[in-house]
């Protein structure tokens, strides 16, 4: 549990600072810039035990046998752990909530499928003989042969998913009939989120109840997996993740290094820590799938599309599933009357990839965005221009109405602010010195994800507002945005507000993912907040006590911490004093934006799984933010190096409940694009399907001096078929069309049409 | 392991330890003394998150035995604000909102304090330079500069 309180915003901010829309300072920054905030794994508790896993060093085979006398021999060993070893569980249900197989869950494995599964783990009295002993177990194993990467001979076409097929009008009759055709190839490769903050938990039992403090991007739906694993009724388990040091997508399930230290807790009666070393969180949960996609568009010589086919495969695991829908962007950017996308998964020995940063549209758009791109030259139309030309007036796909599309607005305004008509059209025709400058242009897009949430709002006798819900911040601001909603709604300052978040015990609130939370829990703060108000003008109004009673008023307006009438004649009090004079010390209200009718299980399964999210195409109208990143390279001619020089970006993500906090999302999204598109890929040793570079000094991720000063523009207006305060996803967003506008910038310098992730020099000279 | 006894003064407070000579600075602010406002992002020097201060000057906690820092002057990020007044550098970083998770945070400021008492915070350029060992996967970058900027002229003035 945290509690903030907000003690300023910027000096600059003046009063409406504090509202829903203004630019209030984080009210959880206090505790980050000083130290104080304790992350999940920082408490301290007595008598912690350290637990280091052991992680298998093939990548396909069986093990053969673990040999841990050593390890058990080794000072301040507690318990050696190994799949002989460990208590059984059982097998949880997934994040649909799909019934399990009823068979028992070892989190060690016997059977290998990657590099880097874990196969053992050591608990000792401290971290450092833990680490020692980890080093001690000896794993034998039966190696086979492993499917490495898609690239692989033994790979194969894989496996279609038809649910991701996506098809109207003739696509291939209409490509094959059209004057202009372009036809290629774009590759991403395995990416991985790299949150600061590694993995890891505290898990303490006490009897059948279960603590775990873990770094999470959904309460509910973890408790409920180690519920299910450990056969515990749900309430018995307890997730605390006050902060989160960054989850990009990783943090959201319970993974098998939990079940690990659960049951190591469990085993010895001790609370036990356990905390994945950086190597161990490449190969512990999944990034971003590899991908593969073609791209064909048919024109007619203006730029028009006739006809899109597209076809795209992504690698999973041996025995999971992991689908990055790359047609999610594909259909609905750009108006063709002919369509066609299908997706393969084809399996290879790795983890299962899993959620980052906008998954799906990412990959998407580096096909769409960069095949639209060799179409305007195939035409010799601006690239800016044949985006226009082939605007979606509606979801081609859904044959919807956007309920907000400020698009054409986007690139309207970053084209201006960048200068984009100042462009020389052509290739190697902008340089400065021995730079090649190259200006490129992409669109992004990611879908208004929406769900149910709950929260209560107390109004405390001392006059101060408490909001409570198992919601989280992992930096988006959610403590922020939910005290100037319930400021705004109570009519208090915010600074008399307190925000809890982080505790599983608190009122419910599903997965912080799909830049799904703040639409979600700012209604729910909204609707208890306003729910709490009215009790308390109901009570000044008809409390026999309260001053107001003979006022006969039929509403009263509170501000600024204060009560009186519209009018402004009778009296003016404090909440304090008023809560004083009717002899009530706390006011409290839930709530929630379920359906009226729903019952406790329903309740259940929207917290605990993903099953009951909204489609955005529910109902009349298709729902998503959008985006228009102008980038400016400046290439090496005679080294291949790649520089961002300039990024314009303006985006659509409706109305913005703190820009100041949107505004940094916005430009970290970006930020990690730069990542992508020119540093970050996963390498494989090819002899042992291992990853070479799990580390931060070989995965290279941006740096500060990789990056330049990033220009955000907002403009997006308030979208109420999206949420009930107006905004849309922020967080997915503005990752999304960063890698095609940085490749097609590439080619504006060079004349060189980079397809494969990340553009390196090897590729430009 | 034998252990052996570790004096470390820290944030102006001294501490007796009895400590593996293999015990980092990093785990033993961390896992030791609770004071964890020092991050562990990478535990091989390669991100930053550990950086306090020995001496005055930035070090990583994590490539620093407890032991090489007996008889020297340790600085973490919870002993840069003085009597509850925030360092000009972490009130830059609240007002330029140059975080986001946080995780970074202390080792971003306390890099950032050096970065200032160098000299090396003259221009963008040379602040993004010499800043670049502190990896933040948030993507704060550009608002870690505006605030080492700011807290840089507030210094000098």
């Amino acid at each position: 549990m945290t509690v903030h309180n907000i003690r300023h915003g910027d000096a600059s901010d003046g009063a409406l600072a504090e509202a829903v829309g203004g630019r209030l300072s984080r009210v959880d920054g206090p505790a980050k810039i000083t130290g104080a905030a304790k992350y999940a794994v920082e408490q301290q508790l007595e008598g912690l035990a350290y637990a280091v896993l052991v992680e298998s060093t093939i990548a396909s085979g069986k093990v053969r046998a673990i040999d841990t006398a050593q390890a058990e021999a080794a000072p301040g060993v507690l318990k050696v752990l190994t799949p002989d070893t460990i208590i059984s569980l059982r097998t949880a249900s997934d994040w649909f909530g799909t019934p399990p197989p009823d068979k028992p869950y070892c989190p060690l494995a016997r059977d290998i499928t990657f590099s880097g599964q874990h196969v053992a783990a050591v608990v000792a009295e401290t971290f450092e003989q833990a680490v020692t002993a980890a080093a001690l177990v000896k794993v034998s194993y039966d190696e086979t042969p492993a499917i490495v990467d898609l690239s692989d001979g033994k790979a194969g076409d894989g496996i279609p998913i038809d649910a991701m097929t996506k098809e109207w009008g003739d696509a291939p009759a209409a490509f094959a009939a059209a004057p202009v055709r372009i036809c290629a190839a774009y590759n991403t490769p395995r990416e991985y989120q790299a949150p600061m903050e590694p993995h890891g938990l505290i898990a303490r039992w006490e009897g059948d109840q279960l603590t775990v403090w873990e770094p999470s991007q959904w309460l509910d739906g973890m408790a409920r997996t180690y519920a299910e694993w450990f056969e515990v009724p749900f309430e018995n388990v307890r997730l605390v993740s006050p902060y989160i040091g960054g989850g990009f997508g990783s943090k959201a399930l319970a993974l098998s290094h939990g079940a690990v230290a659960a049951s190591a807790a469990k085993m010895l009666g001790r609370p036990v820590k356990l905390v994945m070393t950086r190597p161990q969180t490449f190969t512990g949960y999944g990034g971003r799938a590899a991908t593969r996609q073609t791209v064909t568009i048919g024109a007619d010589h203006d730029g028009v599309i006739q006809s899109i086919v597209h076809r795209g495969v992504n690698e999973t695991s041996i025995d999971g599933m992991w689908v990055e829908p790359l047609g999610s962007v594909t259909s609905i950017m750009y108006a063709t009357p002919n369509f066609s996308s299908k997706q393969n998964v084809v399996r290879v020995n790795s983890v299962v990839p899993g959620a980052m940063r906008a998954p799906g549209e990412n990959p998407s758009a580096f096909g769409i965005e960069s095949a639209i791109d060799e179409l305007a030259y195939e035409v010799g139309i601006d690239p800016l221009e044949i985006r226009l030309r082939n605007y979606a007036e509606q979801d081609p796909h859904a044959k919807k109405a956007w309920s907000t599309r400020q698009l054409r607005e986007a690139f309207a305004a970053g084209a201006e602010r960048f200068g984009w008509a100042r462009r020389s059209p052509k290739p190697r025709s902008m340089r400065d010195g021995n730079q090649l400058i190259g200006w490129g242009v992409a669109a992004g897009t990611y879908p208004v994800r929406r769900a149910y949430g709950e929260a209560i709002v107390r109004i405390l006798a001392d006059g101060s507002v408490e909001v409570e819900s198992s919601s989280i911040d992992m930096g988006q601001g959610t403590y922020t945005i939910l005290a100037q909603t319930a400021a705004e709604t109570v009519g208090v300052p915010a600074d008399n507000v307190v925000v809890k978040l982080g505790d599983s015990r608190f009122p419910r609130a599903g997965v912080t993912g799909g830049s799904r939370l703040a639409g979600v829990m700012t209604g729910a703060v909204y609707k208890a907040a306003t729910s709490a108000l009215d009790q308390l003008v109901g009570l000044a109004i008809s409390d026999p006590r309260s001053p107001f009673h003979a006022l006969q008023a039929n509403t009263l307006v509170v501000a600024n911490g204060r009560i009186g009438s519209p009018r402004g004649d009778g009296p003016d009090v404090t909440i304090a004093e008023l809560l004083k004079s009717v002899g009530r010390d706390c006011i409290e209200a839930t709530g929630d934006t379920m359906p009226a009718n729903s019952t406790a299980e329903d309740r259940y399964k929207n917290y605990t799984t993903i099953a009951m999210a909204l489609p955005h195409t529910e109902g009349d109208y298709s729902r998503h933010s959008w985006c228009a990143h102008f980038i400016e390279v400046r290439v090496d001619e005679d080294f291949g190096t790649v520089r961002v020089s300039r990024v314009v970006s303006a985006l659509d993500s409706g109305r913005l409940y703190n820009p100041k906090l949107a505004e940094s999302q916005w430009k970290g999204g970006i930020i990690m694009g730069i990542g992508q598109a020119l540093l970050e890929e996963g390498i494989m040793d090819r002899r042992h399907g291992r990853i070479v570079n799990n580390n931060l000094a070989d995965y290279l991720v941006p740096t500060n001096a990789d990056i330049p000063d990033i220009d955000v523009i907002s403009v997006g207006i308030p979208d109420l078929h999206s949420s009930v305060l107006g905004g849309k996803g922020v967080g997915e967003l503005a990752i999304v069309g960063v890698a095609p506008a940085i490749a097609n910038a590439v080619f504006h310098a060079t004349g060189k049409r980079v397809r494969d992730l990340p553009i390196t020099l090897e590729k430009l000279i | 392991m034998t252990k052996i006894p570790v004096h470390l003064d820290i944030n102006g407070q001294h501490h007796e330890l009895q400590l593996e000579p293999r015990v980092t600075l990093l785990d033993a602010l961390r896992e030791r003394l609770g004071l964890t406002g020092t991050k562990k992002g990478c535990d091989h020097g390669q991100c930053g998150a550990c950086t306090v201060h020995v001496d005055g000057e930035r070090v990583l906690a994590c490539l620093t035995l407890a032991a090489q820092a007996e008889g020297r002057t340790i600085t973490t990020i919870e002993g840069l604000a003085r009597e509850g007044e925030l360092h000009p550098v972490q009130a830059a970083f609240l007002e330029q909102d140059a975080f986001q998770c946080g995780y970074c945070t202390p080792g971003q400021i306390m890099s950032a304090v050096a970065c200032i008492r160098e000299g090396h915070a003259g221009s963008d350029e040379e602040i993004r330079e010499y800043m670049a060992g502190n990896l933040c996967r948030c993507g704060a970058y550009p608002h870690i500069v505006a605030a080492v900027r700011q807290a840089a002229l507030e210094v000098a003035s």
